[in-house]
């Protein structure tokens, strides 16, 4: 059974609307517009237990708003959704203890003035922990996100990346099943990333968790996840293994070609040209004449070094970004 | 049982959190004492031959600080601020959080607030009744939940727009007005007294002060505390409706 089943989700907001200006402003206190914004649509993918997976999509994707739906924060418009058996928007509360949403924009949702154990404590409680198991817990997440230094630290005077620690701490005591991670490691700097990354992948093997991740950082989702839905104007656009990903959503491979120096060749003709100099080249060609343009150029240059390879992922998703999918 | 642990829990919480704000908790109790303190002033050089108005106000001043309800900054910003997502995701009712920091900023308004009491005792001159006040310490729990209810269903307006701190402060002006704090009911004009005693404003807050001032026949304490009972009744089904509807269409909004 699917710890996470969706169904045709479907999610349209009614946001106010008005023109700019006094006098728009005026008469919109009597009459009211308002438009449909369609913010998620007929999305649809199962996540089996233990599976980490990469939700990406650009900014207003509408990934943040499937995740307040997974998470119970938000009732679709339509579709039919179960986290661990459960409807989520129905909070109830043997789902909500089962269930974790961590946002790197803001980690810790609690009073600053406490401490980091005083929170960790209360979330004991209202997690129903038991004694023995809190202790477990604790001691495994001091050593794996290095809390000793924080635990008698108020929040509030705890850095970015601390704060995060804090944060995940606080959601991994009770040990949820499903892990919503939204941007874990949004302004993080670079140690602090590669330190979240590898205590996500321990906990995700250790624990058998199914995390759900955001993340604007290709490097994140390559190093946690080895599926992938990418999302795009409210609709799933990709569903499947990250090694598709770049085949599935560009028509281009990229030749990498070094030729015998003061040949002089004229790139144009082979390609088209992302990056060259005078005796080496990086060349965009469409996947089907691939095959004809390597032929070509182990023919007519004194070629020394080829390789032929998918665009880097985090150009196809740049581009995804930029342009939306084709 | 476990949600009475947990709204210990807040309150413990919550309390450590105002720790952090002394400063500012002395701010917030000066405020509320200054209404009860004035009309203490006002009222017994405008009255001096009317007996218990000495009386009435210092009791006044213990029930406003007891009774004090800041639901647009911990539930209207909440709201404002995201932070009812994250109530949203705990495994409990959403009142607890809010009722709980509320029973410990009263705690804190009564602890910073009782040297002005008997200040103003020993100023005055007043003495309270035992008997009096053992009457009155029912009316006065009726009257912090019913005012925590008023104040919480206003709050609760933030579901709906940005008008909450508006609405939230009209509360605040009615409970002002027509409380006994601007004028004691029982002085009020006969045509509009009969209004005052129906009136919840007078539950929250003028009605323990009258019980424990000693001036109301056993009748009109019964009269009084089937008042209270009643509001009370009224405004938790009110907070129900508006929370239920309230949450609806903040999930199906956007959050």
């Amino acid at each position: 059974m699917a710890a996470i089943h969706v169904n045709d989700l479907g999610m349209t907001f009614r946001a106010p609307l008005r023109e700019e200006g006094l006098r728009a402003a005026a008469n919109s206190l009597f009459k009211r517009e308002h438009r449909q914004i369609e913010a998620v649509r007929q999305v649809s993918f199962d996540l089996d237990p233990g599976e980490v997976v990469g939700f990406l999509g650009p900014n207003g994707a509408g990934k943040t708003t499937t995740l307040k739906i997974l998470s119970g924060i938000l009732q679709p418009s339509r579709g039919d959704v179960r986290v661990l058996a459960h409807v989520p928007w129905r909070r109830e509360r043997a789902f909500l203890r089962q269930i974790a949403m961590v946002r790197g924009s803001r980690p810790i949702g609690g009073p600053g003035e406490l401490t980091v154990l005083d929170s960790l404590r209360f979330q004991k409680v209202i997690y129903e922990v038991s004694d023995n198991a809190f202790a477990n817990a604790l001691a495994e997440l001091r050593r794996m996100l290095d809390l000793d230094p924080i635990l008698n630290r108020q929040v509030r005077a705890l850095s970015l990346g601390e704060r995060m620690r804090a944060g995940l701490a606080m959601s991994l005591v009770y040990r949820p099943r499903v892990l919503f991670l939204d941007e874990p490691t949004l302004g993080l700097d670079v140690s602090a990333v590669g330190a979240m990354r590898r205590f996500i992948a321990r906990y995700a093997r250790e624990s058998g968790a199914t995390i759900l991740l955001t993340s604007h950082y290709m490097a994140d989702v390559e190093s946690l996840c080895q599926r992938i839905l990418l999302i795009d104007k409210g609709s799933l656009r990709y569903d499947g293994p990250l090694a598709r990903l770049s085949a599935s959503l560009t028509p281009f491979k990229v030749l990498n070609v070094e030729v015998t120096v003061g040949t002089g060749p004229v790139w144009e003709e082979f390609g088209e040209v992302t990056e060259a100099s005078a005796d080496r080249a990086t060349l965009r060609v469409h996947r089907d004449r691939a095959p004809a343009a390597t032929a070509r150029l182990l023919a007519e240059l004194p070629v020394t070094d080829l390789s032929v390879g998918d665009p880097p992922l985090e150009s196809v998703i740049d581009r995804v970004y930029r342009e939306g999918v084709a | 049982m476990r949600n009475v642990r947990l709204l210990a829990l807040y309150v413990r919480r919550s309390f450590l959190e105002w720790m952090g704000f002394r400063s500012f908790l002395f701010t917030l109790v000066v405020n509320q004492a200054v209404a009860p303190v004035l009309g203490l002033a006002v009222w017994s050089a405008a009255l001096p031959e009317r007996s218990g108005i000495s009386t009435y106000f210092i009791a006044l001043l213990a029930v406003q600080l007891t009774t004090v309800s800041y639901e647009y900054h911990t539930v209207s910003m909440g709201i404002y601020q995201g932070n009812l997502n994250d109530n949203l995701l705990r495994p409990h009712p959403m009142v607890i959080a809010p009722l709980g920091e509320n029973l410990a900023t009263r705690a804190w308004h009564l602890l910073i607030g009782l040297p002005i009491i008997v200040i103003a005792m020993a100023a005055t001159g007043v003495a309270f009744d035992a008997g009096n006040v053992v009457l009155a310490l029912p009316a006065l729990a009726l009257a912090a939940a019913l005012r925590f209810l008023f104040t919480y269903a206003l709050a609760l307006s933030a579901l709906w727009g940005q008008q909450s701190g508006g609405v939230t402060e009209l509360g605040t002006i009615l409970v002002f007005l027509l409380g006994g704090l601007a004028a004691p009911i029982p002085l009020m004009p006969e045509s509009i007294r009969p209004f005052g005693e129906a009136l919840p404003f007078r539950a929250m807050l003028g009605f323990p002060a009258e019980i424990a001032t000693g001036n109301l026949s056993t009748q009109e304490i019964v009269q009084g505390y089937g008042w209270q009972a009643l509001w009370l009744a009224v405004f938790a089904a009110v907070a129900m409706v508006v929370w239920t509807a309230g949450v609806r269409r903040y999930t199906a909004l956007g959050g």
